[in-house]
């Protein structure tokens, strides 16, 4: 049996910022392979697991899609400054108030660490704290001399954050990069339970690229799989002190199960359905627009695809301290994959039946 | 390439009306093309087969940014809306052309204080001293577009309306008519429609054609003139450039490197480009089907999106060079 600890651990501290996923892609390779019955990588990186239903002859087995997403919020350098210094851009949305003070590491032709350095608080003026923090009065600083900064560092390179994963009480952690490699843990261990769970649906399990950067690993993985139904695992906002109560989840308190318009109310019910049966915490999370998770592309994916959206309560998002409760996830796999279970060609069949 | 340039960027064209240019590009490249086709929403397909495998998808636009007439008072005055990115603070004064070649000039109300000045407070004039006058030669829905011919800016810079993208597509002009009998690739060079207003073209024509690798050819911008916008490290007359990212794609890594290694081997001027704000058609065709590998050559251009764009005619020669070697790499 995996410990979900030790392989969020290894996928957290292995970089893959959207659009440069290659490393970690290779890590969670390796801990799918011995799971699933087929796997490939498609035109962007996407990687597809596939786990064969029980074949009944009679018609083509339901195709079932759970993805979440592998990138990270990252940075590229943009410039690099006489001095060495680099000055750099967000591949997706960091919080910046928490930018300065990090280390990360530089992909050029070799990795290279640094931090990321601003304005001493003495030598800010009013001027500066009235316009607060910018990406672009950060910059990154390696050590390195110019000459070397020129050898190894291209504008374009890759920037990710480096942070250690922080295993914390009540079977909690923190880290980086928890959104979406959590949801990257509940596929996997959705894997695991279907390795003893009966199914007549193939399920594909997707780590998708790039969906911090505009859901765009989604729109070609679920254009190639043409699922019946998909299921897109993401992260919402954990609770904190002076957090109002309809915008956040609980920690530990099992994963969030999505409805709105995003979602196909015969998925929604039926996840809700699932997790009752199986006496499974969950809670419902209520999400009024198009999610802007990676089941918004699903949606309207080829002639549109029934959908929904399960979340692990993450605190303190787009940050280098993300923090999740590890039951949680274990929970939402289990969910994923008793979901699966019930999925056949009639069930697909009723959910056009309105 | 001035010539040509200087046509192109005369021409009438703006997302959505893009008929003049194509049909400048369509008569300007037939002897060269294999085959031609304008697909359901007005993208010009030009194909040339190759001895490969591999099908390869080069798109620039044809289409330029806009103004379209949403209402035209008792007066004659005409009330516009933008098609694409227009600067509302650069219009006043700016003259504009119809496509039957009426010319108007953008007049602004007067202002309490200069922060109240959006599109509701500008007018096209366009010497007509009633509605029924105006109606003559413009009607509600029509599209003008700047009236900025091309003129010569030192050695080998141009200014004109509509750079941004009429140099793509001369590039693309022009490669074609250099490109070898038998390339080594199936090459469908699209003159795509409607990127100003969302990448609208591009989408359709690369889910038709479906290609195994995308290009685009568009303008980029710059960070050389003084405090510029964004700390970008592309300068005009320096090269054309790689894109690495902008809003719209994250260019697969396995197309700029082979952009990167075909400059290189060819010891083509480029430089690399991250651009923080803007989109291309590569974003577009990137997501086609089940995704595209897609990269984009980029031409450095100052003053986007105003009357008065800024290339430099080294750069696209470079371009079209760059363009023909990479067409014939080996994309694997």
């Amino acid at each position: 049996m995996f410990e979900i600890g030790t392989f969020l651990k290894e996928i957290t501290e292995t970089d893959g910022v959207s659009g440069f996923e290659g490393r970690v892609a290779s890590r969670i390779e390796e801990a799918f392979s011995p799971l699933v019955d087929e796997k490939r990588v498609d035109n962007l990186g996407n990687l597809i697991f596939l786990k064969k239903g029980e074949s009944k002859a009679s018609s083509p087995p339901a195709r079932v899609l759970f993805c979440a997403h592998m990138d990270e919020i990252g940075f590229l350098i943009t410039k690099l400054e006489d001095e060495g210094f680099l000055r750099f851009t967000s591949l997706g949305g960091f919080d910046v108030r928490t930018l300065p003070g990090q280390e990360v590491t530089v992909y050029g032709t070799r990795p290279v660490k640094g931090i990321i350095g601003g304005k001493p608080p003495h030598l800010r003026r009013e001027r500066d704290k009235k316009q607060g923090l910018k990406t672009e009065n950060l910059f990154i600083d390696t050590g390195l001399s110019k000459e070397e900064v020129k050898e190894v560092i291209q504008v374009g390179s890759a920037v990710a954050i480096h942070r250690s994963y922080l295993p914390l009480l009540q079977n909690s952690a923190a880290g980086k990069a928890l959104d979406d490699r959590a949801g990257v843990a509940v596929l996997l261990q959705c894997a695991n339970e279907l390795e003893s769970v009966r199914h007549e649906a193939d399920v594909y399990l997707v780590a998708t690229v790039q969906e911090e950067v505009g859901v765009r690993g989604a729109v070609v993985a679920t254009y190639g799989i043409s699922p019946d139904v998909g299921v897109a695992v993401d992260v919402c906002h954990g609770d904190f002190p002076g957090a109002l109560e309809h915008e956040v989840s609980k920690l530990n308190k099992g994963p969030a199960i999505v409805a709105g318009p995003n979602i196909h109310p015969g998925i929604g019910e039926r996840l809700v359905r699932v997790a009752r049966e199986y006496q499974l915490p969950y809670q419902h999370e209520l999400s009024p627009g198009p999610t802007g998770t990676d089941a918004r592309a699903m949606q309207v994916s080829l002639e549109g695809i029934p959908t929904g959206l399960v979340s692990v309560p993450l605190r303190y998002m787009h940050t280098s301290v993300e923090l999740v409760s590890i039951n949680d996830i274990r929970t939402a796999g289990r969910l994923l994959a008793y979901f699966a279970r019930g999925i056949n060609r009639s069930f697909v069949e009723e959910l056009t039946c309105l | 390439m001035k010539e040509l340039l200087t046509r192109l960027c005369g021409a009438f064209g703006p997302a959505g009306a893009e008929g003049p240019v194509r049909d400048m590009i369509k008569e300007e490249t037939a002897p060269y093309s294999d085959e031609q086709a304008v697909d359901n929403l007005g993208n010009l397909v030009i194909t040339r087969s190759g001895s490969g495998d591999k099908t390869i998808l080069v798109a620039a636009h044809m289409d330029e940014i806009g103004l379209m007439v949403t209402y035209i008072d008792e007066n004659g005055f005409l009330r516009f809306t933008n098609v694409g990115g227009v600067f509302t603070k650069l219009l006043t004064g700016k003259r504009v052309v119809f496509q039957n070649g009426a010319v108007g000039v953008i007049g602004q109300e007067k202002l309490k204080d200069s922060g109240e000045l959006d599109l509701s407070k500008l007018y096209i004039d366009i010497g007509a001293a009633s509605r029924d006058e105006a109606r003559k030669k413009v009607n509600i829905g029509d599209m003008a577009v700047f009236y900025s011919p091309l003129g010569m800016s030192g050695e080998n810079r141009v200014t004109a309306k509509a750079l941004d993208n009429r140099t793509g597509c001369a590039v693309l002009v022009e490669a074609l008519k250099k490109m070898p009998s038998e390339p080594a690739h199936r090459i469908h060079f699209v003159f795509t429609v409607q990127e100003e207003v969302g990448l609208r073209g591009a989408r359709p024509a690369s889910y038709h054609l479906k290609p195994d690798y995308g290009l685009g050819v568009d303008v980029t911008r710059v960070g050389d003139t003084p405090e510029p916008e964004y700390k970008l490290d592309v300068s005009l007359g320096k090269g054309p450039a790689v894109k690495i990212k902008d809003t719209s794609i994250i260019c697969h890594p396995r197309v700029t490197s082979l952009m990167i290694q075909t400059a290189e081997n060819n010891k083509i001027p480029y430089q690399l480009e991250v651009l923080e704000r803007g989109g291309t058609d590569a974003g577009a065709i990137h997501l086609s089907r089940e995704g595209i590998p897609s990269g984009v050559l980029s031409i450095p251009c100052r003053y986007i999106h105003t009357p008065a764009e800024m290339v430099d005619l080294e750069d696209l020669d470079n371009a079209v060079l760059f363009l023909l070697r990479l067409l014939e790499e080996k994309w694997e």
